[in-house]
């Protein structure tokens, strides 16, 4: 006995929970389609089908969202978890619809009438409006919920006479199929079921036929259960308790290596894992390793292990070590930079990677983050820093000099070539500093003779942050080199001293 | 004050990194003084003429023509034109770069600069390098004495040593060194704009631009105080200096017509009037009328004066090649209504014809060129292209520009982008601009989209977009212009390629040649033409009669009749519902009549309100009345109402005290005065010459909203002449033979205004028996077939057939040896897929052959592809009792697949039910009074909003007996705007307005009531 929840709106539930006029759209060849809207957007006329320009015609404050399968195939994934109190054998069956063999739950839940309503409440109420059939089969109990058919069959002989009036539309066949059958002049299961079968079969395709049979009873129809996403948790349980380092680590890495089995079975990765070491009268000490890439690779995780096992001070002797990895990830091509390059270079991405994950390991994540010398002209933005986990975002192309020009790093360099190459500090000053002027003088321990400029730096006005200052290079008596500039339309008077050359 | 001429400096022109006009920059540098202005655009010189019309208003002492190139290596280079040569130097350079790549890009190497240009002047503007790289050392041998360094000092903090060590390597090179600027705009608030448009070109948003910025806003025409204290002098000095070496003006180009026109012992006078003269005989075998005599004697004299003649020759050559290859044409313009033209067969309007039309021809005051432009059969016109490149050849031969500009939603759209906005905002952004006007947006509707019209962001954007708005953005090909030279071409303008194959175009557009006093033939393509030449030619093969353009009938009183009805759906020009409301109260009679019916509906007359007093005066309800003689000879003959543009000019002439060259640049500014925000100085003048010469304020003003009103639109009676010839002769084809009217009209699918299904169904109204397609009898395109009684039957061709290929369909009727008996032996025969079977088999095609369509579609989906050629159709597979498709599905499998249906119309199955809830037919529209409430339904065929109507949205709705009217005024389109927008059958509640034989329904409510249709989709064809 199967029960079959079927979700119309789920693109649009799970996405927008706004009583405000809302939609999702969907791009079809290239034209952005309304492809499902609520009660207060249908309201305003605003239907599937219409363009956006036209919805936004209807009304233009209606909020709009794409389509989101990633978001619609996690909510029903959570969906069965939740429908796994009803029954332990829930099917999902992407993109809507969510089966439940019910037939040892129908005491425990008071009958099927009780259950179905139950069932239907818990959903509304979590916002879910669902269309719910009874059936003997999977695929009858589907067709049926699709076709907002609210029935419950409980006799496999009424089977064939209750779909027969199903339209062919709610079979969930191809929109070519159901097109073509139409264009027979054949509209319902019923009509379907008197065409001779061979012939049948020659025009829709042997699949459509075995669907007629499955739903009929006629061929049997196995489903797989949905299952809890898999996760990885192993146990080593010791005999007595100890405290011996070497032994600890090499339980540890024997737990390493059923991850790296149960991973590569799996073709995933993952990004962190957690040791728990358990203690007798203590709670347990935690250690958490994550790393760049996702990686299944026991000997990767373990240099990290070491590590981060050395600095970590056990409160008491280890009576248990617990090892759990997140959730999987696919084992994708993240690390596919590494073996697109060659094998020298190999050598040498993966020691900027790794020296980043063994200082994180040895200092601490939030002290270590690179530098990076950002394309800008404004100085507060040319340098920012950036966190060892994150991918380098994308920037314009530049001429290469343009580049060079402002890493500081390469300024030594310019020395060597001809070229022109812009003067920049090593150091910056986070907040520029006012200075004195005397008679029209900047001072900084001392008065300043202004060496080279101006250059002129105005740009940045498309946020709130823009700046129009001339920069000159001074030096002070102590013949200390300073960046100072003033802004170039008020208070021309004004110094300000921002940075130090070296 | 130091002197300085500018010779670096970039417009617009170089798309998406000039943030300037041309103009701008032409009228800054003169207000500061210059000694002379170059610009230098990458290589182009499209925005030139602009500055060189600018530069002589606002009294530039020199113009420089030049352009600047960038190298792979690195190097850049701008060239400048010295003189003539050196002009014709830099233009084949520039068609070299821009030949050897692909459209919109250039490439150049040293190779192209090998001969020297010695008539040219180059600098070399060294990049931060400081360096002349190895690979860049020939410039030293190639340019020699004409070589300067560029010092361009833009505020980077370097200047001081890039100056000492830009002088240390002007002397170990030995080059001269000279100021410039680099120059991207005219004034240094631009940068904003300029950092936009460069954001733009990186396809980044601003913040991510990173260093293809520029730090600065250096890059601007400075002040000449501000550079005497940046350059030393005699940098300075040295440009003044470079400019006076340079002696060229775009005045000096002189354009020569191809002279292989004329045949050896013959000048090219002798040749014209000899070809003119053939013409008469041929025009008027037995005697030539005295008027034409001596119309033909007095332009033959002005064509000598003005040496026009190659003009002439050139399109006499051009329309006899397609009357030689049967292609149908026809010349409009000034010129073309000559009496030399119809002698030449350039036109086919009878000078005699046009008795009341004061031509215009070719204006000697003026010295404007003579404009001659001649429709082809739309899908023949690429045959008359080809043989003009054939002819000439490409160094002779191209096609004028278009130069594409920014449009508010095109610059909104990149200016959102830039910003950081996301698609939909900037959407959303862009519907509630549609009624922008270009300077000032509706802040509610800013609000509505989404965003806060205060914020920052948004007054950024629309100060962006406003200034962007104009900015050229690509070349694209002028639809038809034509230059063609005796010469070669690139030696009087770059020459470039355009996105279609084999396709040049010059770098210059419409208005520069006619700047420059330079020709060109416009070869356009008219798809009536193409509909025109079918109908004769079904009416020959039907049954023998023979007509040319020249040989219908003229001045047929029942087809002025037809015209008086309204009934005119499928002619050309007046059948659109606005043309159509009018023939009834314009009543039109003759020629002319048509000739103002042409040009009297656009958005010009209606915006200057010209159309109601027309139609007051000449139903004799109102005087006419002049307020001087002048006007009145101007305006006599559209009874004192200003219609054609050559009227508003002749008025500004009479009237105003123009020159005719001021009423000429009057025109123009008329066609852009939106874009530019008025007619400037224009204005001033009109009015005010028009008070000094003794007409009223009223007149004055009145004048000056009807010019306005033009626009862009203002339609020459010049034009309007040669049109309302194929309005007849459309008209007498309409009226005469319905059947092959119609026919050729389907056949030329896509043109005009309606659907196959309307034309069809007004072709049945009027007594044309129409056939369905059948694989049988069709052919590939619709034909003519012999009927009981004596006019044809039209069959539908297997063109109308959806998603049948032409190749599909014209091997069916090239194998039908016999009629086909069986799919299987249509199989057999064409190999036909099942996809093209199933198009077949949805068009009720194959009916004679399997049945009804369910029986057709059942035998059709079981042809297996992979062998199509042998016994695929199991002949003894079990047939299934499939029920007979209803009415209402045949209608709808009609609709879908040939968009008509020779069935009972979709509303007449409804009937029963419209008939309960009280909707009348449209047929009974005429026997309800005036005023009455009532209720009427019908499928929506189209809707239009013309920008005119001020927010009036007119509707056409047709039910099984016709069409029917409405008229929603903004109120109800507003309140019912999602009925508006979706129903494809509506309802109407509303009153019945009645003048004279037009009828309007002005709607009260709107009903959808789509839903009674189930799947019959309808497209309306909607217009703006």
């Amino acid at each position: 006995m199967w029960l079959c929840v079927y979700l119309p709106a789920l693109p649009l539930e799970a996405l927008i929970d706004t009583p405000e006029p809302a939609a999702v759209f969907e791009e079809q060849q290239g034209i952005r389609k309304i492809l499902l809207a609520n009660a207060s957007a249908r309201a305003a006329g605003i239907g599937p089908g219409l363009t956006i320009n036209a919805a936004l015609a209807l009304f233009s404050a209606l909020r709009l969202d794409e389509r989101n399968p990633v978001r619609e195939a996690r909510v029903l994934k959570d969906l069965a978890e939740w429908s796994e109190k009803f029954t332990s054998f829930v099917c999902v069956e992407a993109p809507s619809v969510l089966l439940l063999e019910i037939a040892g739950s129908l005491t425990l839940f008071g009958g099927i009438r009780t259950l179905r309503q139950r069932i239907v409440r818990e959903l509304d109420s979590q916002g879910f409006h669902a269309g719910v059939a009874i059936a003997p089969t999977p695929l009858a109990a589907t067709w049926l919920a699709r076709a907002g058919r609210k029935v419950c069959i409980r006799d496999p002989g009424n089977l064939a006479g209750r779909l027969r009036t199903l339209p062919v539309t709610c079979l969930g066949w191809p929109d070519s199929i159901t097109a073509l059958l139409k264009g027979m002049g054949i509209t319902s299961v019923g009509e379907a079921l008197r065409l001779p079968r061979q012939g049948f079969a020659k025009r829709f395709g042997a699949g459509r036929l075995l669907d007629l049979d499955r739903a009929l009873g006629r061929l049997p129809d196995p489903r797989v259960s949905y299952r809890m996403p898999e996760r990885f948790i192993a146990d080593y349980d010791l005999n007595e308790e100890e405290s011996d380092a070497g032994l600890l680590l090499n339980i540890c890495q024997e737990l390493l290596a059923r991850l790296e089995r149960f991973l590569l079975s799996r073709q995933l990765a993952v990004q962190n894992i957690d040791f728990s070491f358990f203690h007798l009268q203590m709670p347990a000490t935690g250690l958490s390793i994550g790393c760049v890439q996702a990686d299944r690779a026991v000997q990767h995780w373990f240099d990290l292990l070491e590590i981060k096992f050395a600095r970590l001070a056990l409160p008491a002797p280890v009576i248990a070590i617990q090892l759990c990895a997140g959730q999987g990830q696919q084992f994708t091509a993240k690390s596919g930079m590494l073996q697109f390059e060659g094998q020298h270079k190999k050598q040498q991405s993966t020691s900027i990677a790794q020296l980043a994950e063994r200082l994180s390991a040895r200092i601490g994540d939030e002290l270590v983050h690179g530098v990076m010398a950002v394309a800008e002209h404004r100085p507060q933005y040319a340098w920012q820093p950036r966190s060892n986990f994150e991918d380098i975002p994308h920037c314009a192309n530049v001429s290469s000099w343009q580049v060079s020009a402002h890493s500081p790093g390469l300024l030594a360099e310019a020395h060597r070539t001809n070229s022109l190459v812009l003067q920049r500090p090593l150091w910056v000053l986070q907040e520029p500093e006012l200075l004195v002027v005397e008679s029209g003088v900047p001072h900084y321990q001392g008065p300043l003779k202004l060496l080279k400029g101006p250059e002129r730096i105005e740009t940045g006005w498309w946020d709130d942050d823009g700046i129009a200052r001339d920069y000159y290079v001074a030096v002070n008596p102590a013949g200390v080199h300073l960046w100072v500039y003033r802004n170039r339309d008020k208070d021309r008077n004004r110094w300000f001293l921002h940075g130090k050359f070296g | 004050m130091s002197a300085y001429a500018e010779l670096h400096a970039l417009s617009n022109f170089t798309f998406l990194r000039g943030a300037s006009h041309p103009e701008e920059l032409v009228e800054t540098a003169a207000r500061l003084g210059y000694e002379a202005l170059a610009i230098t655009d990458e290589c182009t010189v499209s925005g030139v003429v602009r500055a060189h019309v600018a530069a002589k208003e606002s009294g530039l002492q020199k113009l420089i023509i030049g352009s600047e190139f960038r190298f792979d290596t690195g190097l850049k280079l701008v060239v400048l034109a010295r003189n003539r040569a050196g002009y014709a130097q830099l233009c084949r350079l520039i068609s070299r770069g821009r030949r050897a790549a692909k459209k919109g890009s250039y490439k150049v190497t040293a190779e192209d600069f090998a001969d020297g240009l010695n008539n040219c002047v180059v600098l070399w503007v060294p990049d931060n390098q400081l360096l002349l790289g190895a690979e860049d050392a020939w410039i030293l041998d190639a340019f020699c004495d004409r070589l300067w360094i560029a010092v361009e000092l833009l505020a980077d903090g370097l200047e001081r040593l890039r100056m000492e060590r830009l002088r240390n390597l002007g002397e170990a090179l030995d080059l001269p060194l000279v100021a410039s600027g680099d120059v991207h705009m005219h004034c240094r608030e631009r940068r904003f704009l300029q950092d936009t448009v460069t954001a733009i070109r990186e396809g980044v948003t601003l913040d991510r631009a990173g260093f293809a910025l520029y730090p600065n806003g250096e890059r601007y025409l400075r002040p000449r105080e501000v550079l005497g204290s940046i350059y030393p002098g005699e940098w300075l000095q040295e440009a003044c200096v470079v400019a006076e070496t340079i002696q060229f003006s775009l005045d000096e180009l002189r354009y020569e017509y191809p002279n292989e026109l004329v045949p050896d012992g013959e000048t090219s006078t002798s040749y014209l009037r000899k070809l003119t003269e053939e013409g008469m005989r041929k025009r008027w075998p037995d005697r030539v009328p005295a008027k034409v005599m001596a119309l033909v004697e007095y332009e033959l004299k002005l064509i000598r004066e003005l040496q026009y003649e190659p003009y002439f020759l050139t399109v006499f050559d051009i329309v006899a090649f397609a009357r030689s290859q049967d292609i149908l044409c026809q010349g409009r313009g000034s010129a073309a209504n000559s009496a030399v033209c119809f002698c030449l067969g350039i036109t086919e309007v009878d000078p005699e014809r046009m008795a009341t039309l004061v031509e215009r021809f070719i204006s000697k005051e003026r010295n404007e060129p003579p404009d001659i432009d001649v429709d082809f059969e739309h899908e023949r016109r690429e045959e008359v292209i080809q043989y003009i490149y054939r002819k000439y050849g490409r160094e002779r031969a191209a096609l004028a520009a278009t130069v594409i500009t920014y449009r508010p939603r095109s610059a909104l759209r990149d200016v959102g982008k830039a910003l950081g906005l996301s698609g939909l905002q900037v959407d959303r952004l862009a519907k509630s601009m549609q009624w922008w006007d270009g300077t000032e947006v509706d802040e509610s509707r800013v609000l509505e989209a989404g965003l806060d019209p205060a914020s920052p962001l948004i007054r950024r954007l629309l100060y962006l977009v406003r200034h962007l708005i104009g900015f050229p953005r690509h070349l694209s090909q002028h639809v038809g212009g034509f230059v063609i030279s005796n010469g070669p071409l690139f030696e009087l303008v770059p020459v470039e390629n355009a996105a279609m194959d084999d396709r040049t175009v010059i770098q210059w557009e419409k208005n520069d040649l006619q700047d420059l006093g330079l020709l060109k033939v416009d070869v356009l393509g008219l798809g009536m033409l193409t509909a025109i030449r079918r109908s004769f030619d079904l009416i020959r093969e039907f049954d023998g009669r023979e007509y040319t353009l020249a040989t219908v009938p003229a001045e047929d009183p029942v087809v002025y009749d037809m015209i008086c009805e309204g009934d005119t759906m499928g002619v050309f020009q007046i059948e659109s519902r606005a043309q159509m409301a009018m023939l009834p109260r314009l009543k039109p009679r003759c020629y002319y009549d048509l000739v103002i019916e042409v040009a009297i509906i656009r958005p010009g007359p209606i915006q200057g309100d010209m159309v109601h007093p027309y139609l007051r005066r000449r139903s004799g309800e109102e005087a006419v009345e002049y307020p001087s003689e002048e006007v009145r000879e101007v305006l006599q003959r559209t009874l004192g109402v200003p219609i054609f543009q050559e009227q508003v000019m002749q008025l500004a002439v009479v009237a105003a005290g123009f020159t005719p060259g001021e009423a000429d640049r009057l025109r123009r500014a008329m066609a852009a005065w939106k874009r530019r925000g008025g007619l400037g100085p224009f204005e001033k003048k009109l009015t005010e010459g028009m008070q000094a010469r003794g007409y009223t304020e009223e007149f004055a003003n009145q004048i000056f909203k009807q010019i306005l009103g033009f626009g862009e639109y203002g339609f020459p009676e010049s034009h309007s002449a040669s049109f309302a010839l194929l309005v007849y002769v459309s008209c007498w084809l309409k009226r005469h033979t319905p059947a092959a009217f119609t026919c050729a009209l389907l056949n030329s699918q896509p043109m005009g205004f309606y659907s196959a299904s309307q034309l069809t169904q007004d072709a049945r109204r009027h007594g044309v028996e129409v056939r369905p397609a059948d694989i049988n009898e069709s052919g590939w395109d619709s034909s003519l077939e012999p009927a009981v009684n004596s006019e044809p039957a039209l069959r539908l061709g297997l063109r109308q057939v959806k998603g049948l290929s032409e190749e599909a369909g014209r091997t069916v009727v090239a194998q039908r040896e016999r009629a086909y008996q069986s799919v299987q032996e249509l199989l057999e025969k064409t190999g036909l897929n099942r996809r093209e079977l199933s198009a077949l088999a949805a068009a009720g095609a194959l009916k004679s052959l399997a049945g009804h369509r369910h029986k057709v579609r059942w035998t059709v989906a079981g042809v297996e592809e992979t062998t199509p050629l042998f016994s695929s159709l199991d002949r003894y597979e079990a047939i299934p009792m499939l029920r007979r498709p209803t009415e209402g599905q045949d209608i709808v499998a009609d609709y879908q697949s040939l968009g008509l249906t020779l069935g009972r119309h979709p509303l007449a199955l409804i009937r029963p039910y419209l008939d309960r809830h009280r909707y009348v037919s449209a047929s009974r529209l005429g026997e309800i009074s005036n005023g009455k409430r009532i209720r009427i339904a019908g499928l929506v065929i189209t809707k239009q909003r013309p920008g005119t109507a001020s927010g009036v949205t007119f509707v056409t709705l047709e039910d099984e007996t016709g069409c029917s009217n409405l008229i929603v005024w903004k109120k109800i389109a507003d309140e019912q705007r999602d009925v508006l927008l979706n129903a494809r059958l509506m309802g109407v509640q509303g009153e019945l307005q009645k003048e004279g034989k037009v009828i309007h329904v002005i709607a009260r409510r709107l009903i959808d009531h789509s839903g009674l249709l189930g799947e019959l989709t309808v497209n309306s064809r909607d217009f703006r």
